[in-house]
């Protein structure tokens, strides 16, 4: 049994990583469409990519999108947790749901909506449409996190602010947000990463003018299977493993910092 | 003339539960005054009313003789440690203390400095520049006082702070509580469940149960003139026994299972057929083999002896009423469990309780 499980839990773990071990080598192939094993190496599809305004303005389009979508949803989400986290109020459960609704919803069935909606605003391929979108579908996400975070504040340390003379305003600057801050990096984090991820709604709605990234790649693929789809995915990939090390790292650094030295007060 | 703090008629109801029944204290400047009483009893929610986190469905708080009840908790300048401490986890602990300073316009370095001098009172000279999570609980506890005193707060509140400590910890921080307390001369307002903390720590004790105060009073008094059986039974060891006054003028009363029994006195008047309860602690009864001159003697059978090394609870029954006796560790060897003894006692141990 003990074997077995290790056998299956190896074979998942290739399973999981077998696209990295396939995209990371494409990207580097010579060849002139997708093809594993590449026939030869070199760096020209990574000159591509940063040279071929066809893929850096996708690009930008996604860094604006997500950075807007980021801002739009953190502004929605962090005065809607407080609320029904720490509030009771009549229709708060219908607000709850109502929260966590577009996670439900297929991405499909969002975008279908999205499409004739935003079109009878005029709103269809433009940035504008992709960022109100996008919000609704990391709202759900961002809140999830927050309130988990919010969830676990002891509310005695905003208390003890106010008894110190700290006004409510003073006591969410100096206390409430500073403490909540790695919950509110989290949350935010997500939302960029669920927008510069979308591909279903950034394919029915970003159209020419606001083409996100992954309707570039997907196209691109449909077309002429351009290896600089390995590029991008590399790239991406990368991106995002420095993101979720960056913590680890940071506190790894932290803790090696030199402690002073127990002072032998009599106090405990 | 008012006195430092006032609670006047205080009322707190939550829908049909009422939580504080007309609650009335005076406390003098400079006064230690503990809130003692089981949980639910309101004792934190008095607390919570007079810090401003709750608010009072009738009655007022006054401090110096100014009402405080309409003040946020802000304006208030009541310093409060709370159980589990609440210090600010992203600060020092010279920062932590240094905050209720910056709140109110000192610079960094004078509130700094402040600060560090304010933890030398508490005994963490030195500390300062530690996180909260590289301090002991202990540490904290002294930490979580140092803020709540460093601004000269009216009032001092200190919501069961000891309750997360060991025991050893314990009466060791409330002596230092006590020490600093005093030498400050900060009026202090103690919540706890702890009744041995409230002996040994307060200048008076405020018994709490259901939302009322039982009894306010010195802890000598309270635990030798109870003026209520809750009072009597929550408050140390005791021996309850229903009794009808049979003459009030040579003060005795009557129990129909024990007999006649004289008794010294009691705080209210007393007339002739009432119902009362008697009360006599464990420690003031006397255990032996045989009858002993004057005094009342009475037949009990041990059910069990709990040994305490330097002394021992003897638990048994005189006629059918469950009777406590405490008596020293040496004392205990004249009796096994499941015989029969004589336990006495004389008059001005029995204290009369009409409520």
């Amino acid at each position: 049994m003990n074997t077995f499980m290790r056998w299956a839990g190896i074979l998942v773990t290739i399973f999981i990583a077998a696209p990295l071990v396939i995209v990371v080598p494409m990207s580097f192939s010579s060849a002139s469409s997708l093809q594993f094993p590449p026939p030869g190496y070199w760096f020209g599809y990574y000159r591509a990519y940063f040279t071929d305004l066809d893929w850096l303005i996708p690009t930008w389009n996604s860094v604006v999108i997500a950075s807007a979508t980021t801002l739009l949803t953190m502004l929605l989400v962090v005065p809607a947790t407080f609320a029904l986290v720490r509030h009771k109020f009549r229709g708060k459960s219908v607000a709850d749901l109502m929260m966590l609704m577009p996670l439900a919803v297929p991405h499909i069935v969002m975008a279908v909506g999205y499409y004739s909606y935003l079109g009878d605003l005029g709103l269809v391929h433009s940035h504008m449409g992709v960022i109100l979108a996008h919000t609704c579908l990391s709202v759900p996400i961002a809140f999830l996190v927050l309130s988990a975070n919010l969830k676990g504040f002891d509310r005695n340390l905003e208390r003890a602010a106010l008894s110190l003379g700290a006004s409510p305003t003073k006591t969410f600057i100096h206390v409430t947000l500073p403490i909540l801050r790695p919950g509110l990096i989290i949350s935010a984090l997500f939302a960029f990463v669920q927008s510069f991820d979308e591909t279903v709604v950034g394919i029915f709605i970003s159209g020419r003018n606001a083409e996100t990234l992954p309707r570039k790649m997907f196209d691109s693929i449909r077309q002429e299977a351009d290896p600089v789809i390995a590029v991008i995915s590399t790239l991406l990939f990368f991106l995002v493993l420095v993101g979720i090390a960056a913590p680890y790292f940071i506190s790894a650094l932290r803790s090696r910092v030199p402690k002073p030295s127990r002072s032998p007060a009599g106090a405990h | 003339m008012t006195s430092y703090l006032e609670l006047s008629s205080i009322t707190k109801s939550y829908g049909n539960f009422t939580a504080l029944d007309n609650v009335s204290l005076s406390v003098e400047k400079g006064e230690f005054v503990t809130f003692l009483g089981p949980s639910g009893s309101g004792k934190t929610t008095t607390l919570m009313i007079v810090a401003g986190f709750e608010k009072a469905s009738g009655g007022s708080v006054q401090v110096g003789g100014r009402s405080i009840s309409e003040l946020a908790p802000h304006d208030r300048n009541i310093g409060i440690v709370f159980q589990n401490y609440a210090l600010f986890p992203h600060k020092t602990a010279a920062e932590n203390v240094y905050f209720p300073l910056q709140m109110r316009g000192v610079g960094r370095g004078k509130g700094l400095r402040q600060a560090e001098e304010m933890l030398s009172l508490v005994g963490l000279k030195g500390f300062g520049h530690r996180h909260p999570k590289e301090l002991s609980g202990g540490q904290q506890q002294r930490v979580a006082l140092a803020r709540a005193l460093v601004f000269e707060p009216s009032l001092l509140l200190l919501d069961e702070p000891l309750g997360a400590l060991d025991k050893n910890l314990r009466e060791q921080m409330q002596i230092e509580i006590k020490r600093i307390q005093r030498s400050l001369g900060v009026t202090t307002i103690f919540v706890t469940h702890d009744q041995s903390e409230a002996m040994s720590m307060s200048d008076r004790i405020v018994v709490f149960e259901k939302g009322r105060i039982e009894q306010c009073a010195a802890p000598l008094d309270i635990y030798h003139r109870p003026q209520t059986s809750f009072v009597a039974a929550f408050i140390g060891e005791s021996n309850l026994i229903p009794a009808t006054v049979t003459n009030a003028a040579s003060r005795e009363a009557d129990n129909p299972l024990l007999g006649s029994f004289e008794y010294a006195g009691a705080d209210n008047r007393l007339t002739d057929g009432q119902a009362v309860t008697l009360l006599i602690r464990p420690e003031h009864i006397k255990l032996s083999r045989n009858q002993v001159e004057n005094r009342k003697n009475v037949r009990m059978i041990v059910d069990t002896i709990v040994n305490y090394g330097d002394n021992a609870l003897v638990i048994g029954r005189a006629g059918d009423i469950p009777m406590r006796v405490r008596v020293l560790g040496a004392d205990v060897v004249i009796i096994k469990e499941g015989e029969e003894c004589c336990i006495s006692w004389t008059p001005d141990s029995v204290f009369v309780i009409t409520k």
